[in-house]
């Protein structure tokens, strides 16, 4: 469980960036919350912050309990990242590039094998387990950047974006993983700028603008707050109202 | 899971990364192990033209007729006379001959009524491969001018002694393995040249490559400390750069060991002897270059811009030996705290034929451990701020 009270965090030497202003929020266990917004609203630095790369101004965030500034090395046991650089090393294989993860979160030998077949099996890369990943397509290297998250088997998992750069089929494959992991009773934050993504997958929304949260709820509830009779009306109401203009 | 099991799993993953990275590996590899013998075959290729120019001297003369003693010297000095072409200022200009013999036309005419027969050399002493026969006339003129000249006081009844009275006996210090100070200086240089480049790729592609290649930023979400990524990437780099030392060093040995080399009168060691006071002296360098080239490489966000970051360390690791070399003056007591500069001293030191001091030794570490702990800590640093993900 993710819990978020007044987090804030501004750039630039005088502060004057001010790329997360005030979100409180709770994605629960067992739920995909879709992070909603346009580019420039601060998902990526929310994310980061709950991902302890970075360090929040004021208010607090919490994994499970554990504090991401106190605690932070305990909530990177805790949680898998799936961030916008999602490099890998090309001339290492699939197998190897997990490996390198799991050997970092502290697992080794037998074990780390199996969890890392069971991860290919269900991903669809068993066949190119072994191969080096520098001729891999887009939709492959998401795969291995998606087990390389999930090798130690966190609870919770973030991913910024994740359908960046992803062809249909590749989308639909990690639609159908993250509805897995929700399954598994997992806790999933998700953002993305595209409103359709975010209402296929999302049990709950959240909408970002400017550093704030402006909307928060089903894709049924945000429609009904902002008085339209479709969510994309009802997102650009939503950011109208707080920006003052359309986005 | 502790801290050293992590950081053995960044060595190991970066080993592996590196020895599959075909361009850098092929390179460095390569470079180190051949630049070796190649280096070698130039210089004592250069080094046997000129003692073979030195030793069969061939002096174009003009006017041997005038001064037909002169010449006799000469050949049963073994110099081959021959006559001088008629453009020979020309022909020294543009290198074809090293020096000429002219003899005065009135050389005969001038002894005969007692004065100095004149006699004239002409060469270029800006010519570096016409030195030595350039100074082998000359040493040749001088001992026929005094042979002739003592001949003179015999015919007079005078001992030779009394028109010498100082007799110069050269005493020269230098161990055969002294001679070839160019050589040396090569070959010193190229250690720690090797220490240099050895890591240089490695360091800045774990670095500003991993930037590049976007996979920073997913490494620092796992539980692996900064300070275990830095150490980590460092041994690793280490290790190679140590490799690429130790098969430069071998490259050398093994030319020298066994490569048909053409014989230079230069007995020049690096026998195994050499190569371990080598080993032993560039270890700071090993350990301190990497850590070096590792911050720098984390200052860039991309490979090329790294590379360009890098050429100020280049410049000024390459230029200190130069500098050394030509500063003739005896090196002062404080350089052992320069680095580079000291295990430069060193490196000459060791092939010289003679084993560095141990205090020496122990000094030349002491700027290399501080850098390495600055470098790292920096680098530690760099990637716990937030700025690394821009």
């Amino acid at each position: 469980m993710i819990a978020l009270e007044h987090l804030a965090k501004a750039f630039g030497k005088r502060r004057e960036v001010q790329a997360v202003r005030d979100v409180s929020l709770v994605a629960p266990d067992g739920e995909i919350t879709g992070l909603l917004g346009p580019n420039g609203a601060g998902k990526t630095t929310l994310l980061r912050m709950i991902a302890t790369l970075v360090v929040p101004d004021a208010g607090r965030a919490e994994v499970d309990g554990q504090d991401v500034v106190a605690d932070r090395y305990d909530v990177r046991r805790r949680i898998g990242v799936l961030s916008d650089a999602r490099g890998l090393y090309p001339r290492l294989t699939a197998r190897e590039n997990v490996r390198y993860y799991g050997a970092l979160h502290g697992l080794a030998g037998a074990p780390l094998e199996r969890r890392i077949d069971a991860l290919f099996d269900t991903l669809g890369l068993a066949g190119i387990a072994d191969r080096r990943t520098a001729g891999f397509s887009q939709g492959e290297k998401m795969k291995v950047a998606i087990a390389r998250a999930l090798v130690h088997d966190p609870r919770t998992i973030l991913l910024d974006e994740p359908t960046n750069g992803l062809d249909i089929m590749s989308v639909r494959m990690l639609r159908d993983e993250l509805r897995t992991l929700r399954a598994q009773g997992r806790c999933l934050l998700f953002s993305s700028h595209v409103m359709q993504e975010v209402v296929a997958l999302c049990d709950r929304i959240v909408v970002l603008s400017h550093g704030r949260v402006v909307a928060e709820g089903t894709a049924a509830d945000l429609t009904a707050q902002a008085a339209t009779t479709n969510l994309e009306d009802a997102f650009v109401a939503l950011l109208g109202a707080e920006e003052g203009t359309i986005a | 899971m502790s801290s050293v099991q992590r950081t053995l799993a960044i060595v190991r993953k970066e080993l592996v990364d590196t020895f599959r990275d075909r361009r850098t590996g092929t390179v460095t590899l390569l470079s180190s192990i051949l630049a070796g013998p190649i280096l070698l075959m130039l210089i004592f290729n250069l080094m046997a033209s000129q003692a073979g120019r030195a030793r069969d001297l061939t002096l174009p003369v003009q006017g041997a007729e005038h001064a037909p003693a002169v010449v006799a010297f000469l050949e049963r000095q073994q110099v081959k006379v021959m006559p001088a072409p008629g453009d020979y200022e020309a022909a020294i200009r543009r290198g074809d001959l090293d020096v000429v013999l002219v003899v005065d036309d009135g050389f005969m005419h001038d002894v005969a009524g007692g004065r100095p027969g004149r006699v004239r050399l002409v060469y270029d002493r800006s010519r570096d491969r016409a030195r030595a026969s350039i100074d082998q006339a000359e040493t040749l003129l001088a001992a026929y001018n005094r042979l002739w000249g003592e001949q003179r006081l015999m015919l007079r009844g005078v001992t030779a002694s009394v028109a010498n009275p100082l007799r110069i006996e050269n005493a020269d210090l230098a161990t055969p393995q002294q001679s070839g100070a160019l050589v040396l200086f090569l070959v010193a240089y190229y250690g720690l040249f090797a220490a240099l480049m050895g890591g240089m790729a490695v360091a800045l592609d774990t670095t500003a490559g991993e930037r590049e290649r976007q996979s920073l930023e997913p490494l620092l979400t796992t539980p692996a400390r900064p300070l275990e990524i830095v150490v980590g990437k460092w041994l690793a780099v280490v290790a190679f750069d140590a490799l690429v030392v130790v098969l430069t060093l071998t490259g050398f040995y093994l030319t020298l060991a066994f490569a048909p080399l053409p014989p230079v009168g230069v007995p020049f060691l690096f026998g195994s002897r050499e190569f371990g006071r080598f080993l032993i002296v560039l270890v700071p360098m090993v350990l301190m270059l990497p850590a070096l080239l590792l911050y720098i490489g984390s200052r860039a966000k991309a490979y090329r811009e790294a590379q360009a970051n890098v050429s100020v360390l280049l410049f000024v690791v390459s230029l200190i030996p130069l500098v050394q070399l030509f500063m003739q003056r005896k090196e002062p007591s404080w350089l052992m705290l320069v680095p580079v500069s000291a295990q430069y001293s060193l490196l000459n030191t060791s092939l010289r034929g003679e084993a560095p001091a141990l205090a020496q030794l122990a000094l030349s570490w002491l700027a290399p451990l501080v850098l390495i702990a600055l470098a790292l800590g920096a680098f530690a640093r760099r990637l716990s701020r937030e700025s690394i993900l821009a």
